[in-house]
């Protein structure tokens, strides 16, 4: 069984948002949803040494999932390949998931009373592609594979470079890795 | 600065007033009916124990995005939410079983073992019902206002609180068969207010002291920001300082108007705290993102919806 994780190099990263426009032409999201912003840190710093990184945002895809223990419907579901999803059928949007998740990657969509969020774009991911993020990315700052095959590019990566996880420190193991070029944790 | 907030809104809070209240007003009369005496609360405030509980069963069902869906928050037994849904759903049907001793004509109110196996299942669900908000909230991690057991302390003593409160409201309008537990219920709530107000000085300040940046920060804004007048002057004065003189009053009136005021600060003090859950630990970057975003009346998605 895979174990999908992705890496984030935010040394790479140069914050055009063309990862949040194909997410959301993608998922067909509504205008004011969106399921993987990029946040900007800085600039910061005195001339000439300043310091500015893009950092892309998503579910994490915890492997201790707070979201999915917290919803009383079994809608919010995780698959064995560690991917975390909603069951639209399910959801009653009572956003115990929303409150529940670190991340604020779960957004309410107000027309179908649902909650929703990132799923790796597991129809593509089953189809054996990647998902349409990680695609469109130009600056290759998005990496996504199986971190069990030792020969993929993400599992080189969390083992050969210095990868921190968001908010780490709250125990729930996020499958999205960061490869931080800057100190953007001191905000 | 506003921010875009995708959390609970006031209904849920309204749910926890009410479903707490019934809640506390259930173990108050499955109390007295066991250690005191048979009916000695008003059969008015038995009867509203069970149907606060609907009350705030109701909200909770209107908060949801799918409203008519709503039984399938009863599905995920792991659930905190679903524990709760299954609790509130006993509390109605023990509240109304128990209520109903209290009417002689039902063939079965003078089953005196019936009546006191109803009062102990009552107490226990009530107990659930009241504390469960509490272990809800403080189970969020990244929530720093509400993380950690206090929260659950100070629900359970708010539905205690409004619970009592409530009895003695009810018990001026239908009052109870013998007055032996009525005449002291003011001075019980009087003593749980002064607890209450020492518990919230207690929780502000180990929150601002004792712990993380974060929680610190959260804290701050109950003394210094947004929600700081209406915690001081409405929930701490008004719902706690004020009604605790007035329930120490020998005059009926006056503790019926402290009681009120009870209700009040029990009211005020969950909408404060359902809104302090919009602090999150942040992101880096995500504070100034979500500054960004549209709150929901701009001009162009007002185009954009037509």
């Amino acid at each position: 069984m895979a174990h999908y994780v992705m890496v984030i190099d935010t040394r790479m990263c140069i914050g055009c948002q063309s990862c949040t426009v194909a997410c959301r032409t993608h998922n067909e999201l509504p205008v004011d949803m969106i399921y993987n912003p990029v946040t900007t840190v800085g600039p910061s710093g005195v001339f000439p040494n300043l310091q500015m990184v893009h950092i892309p945002l998503l579910c994490m895809h915890c492997q201790d999932t707070p979201c999915v223990d917290a919803c009383p419907t079994g809608a919010s579901q995780q698959r064995p390949d560690g991917i975390v999803w909603v069951d639209e059928k399910k959801c009653v949007g009572c956003k115990a998931c929303v409150m529940a998740c670190p991340y604020g990657a779960r957004v309410s969509n107000h027309e179908k009373g649902t909650v929703q969020k990132c799923d790796f774009c597991m129809d593509r991911v089953d189809k054996g592609n990647i998902p349409r993020c990680v695609q469109t990315c130009h600056q290759k700052a998005r990496i996504f594979g199986d971190l069990d095959d030792p020969e993929s590019e993400v599992s080189k990566l969390i083992n050969g470079e210095h990868v921190v996880c968001l908010l780490d420190e709250l125990g729930t193991k996020p499958n999205v890795y960061y490869i931080y070029g800057l100190e953007a944790q001191n905000r | 600065m506003k921010h875009k907030h995708d959390t609970w809104g006031w209904m849920l809070a309204v749910d926890f007033f009410f479903a707490g209240m019934g809640a506390a007003m259930l173990v108050i009369a499955g109390i007295t009916d066991l250690f005191i005496g048979e009916i000695t609360t008003s059969v008015l405030g038995n009867f509203l124990a069970p149907i606060f509980v609907a009350i705030g069963a109701g909200f909770l069902i209107l908060e949801l995005g799918r409203p008519f869906q709503a039984w399938r928050v009863f599905m995920n037994p792991k659930a905190i939410l679903t524990f709760g849904a299954w609790n509130m759903l006993l509390a109605i049907a023990f509240g109304f079983v128990l209520a109903s001793f209290g009417i002689k004509a039902f063939p079965w109110s003078e089953m005196v073992v019936l009546r006191k196996i109803v009062a102990v299942l009552s107490i226990i669900v009530g107990l659930v019902v009241a504390t469960y908000p509490g272990v809800l909230l403080a189970r969020h991690k990244s929530r720093p206002f509400w993380n950690g057991p206090g929260m659950m302390v100070i629900f359970l003593m708010s539905s205690l609180v409004t619970g009592a409160a409530a009895h003695i409201a009810c018990g001026f309008f239908v009052p109870a068969p013998t007055e032996v537990v009525l005449a002291k219920l003011p001075y019980f709530v009087a003593a749980l207010l002064f607890f209450q107000i020492l518990i919230w000085i207690g929780y502000i300040m180990i929150k601002i002291d004792g712990t993380t940046e974060r929680e610190a920060k959260a804290a701050e804004r109950w003394l210094k920001g947004d929600i700081s007048g209406s915690f001081k002057i409405g929930f701490l004065v008004c719902g706690n300082v004020l009604p605790l003189i007035l329930l120490l009053f020998s005059n009926t009136t006056a503790q019926v108007i402290g009681a009120i005021l009870v209700l009040f600060g029990g009211l005020l003090m969950r909408h404060l705290v359902v809104k302090a859950g919009e602090d999150r630990t942040w992101l880096p970057g995500e504070l100034n993102y979500r500054s960004k975003l549209p709150i929901g009346d701009e001009e162009f998605l007002k185009a954009w919806k037509c």
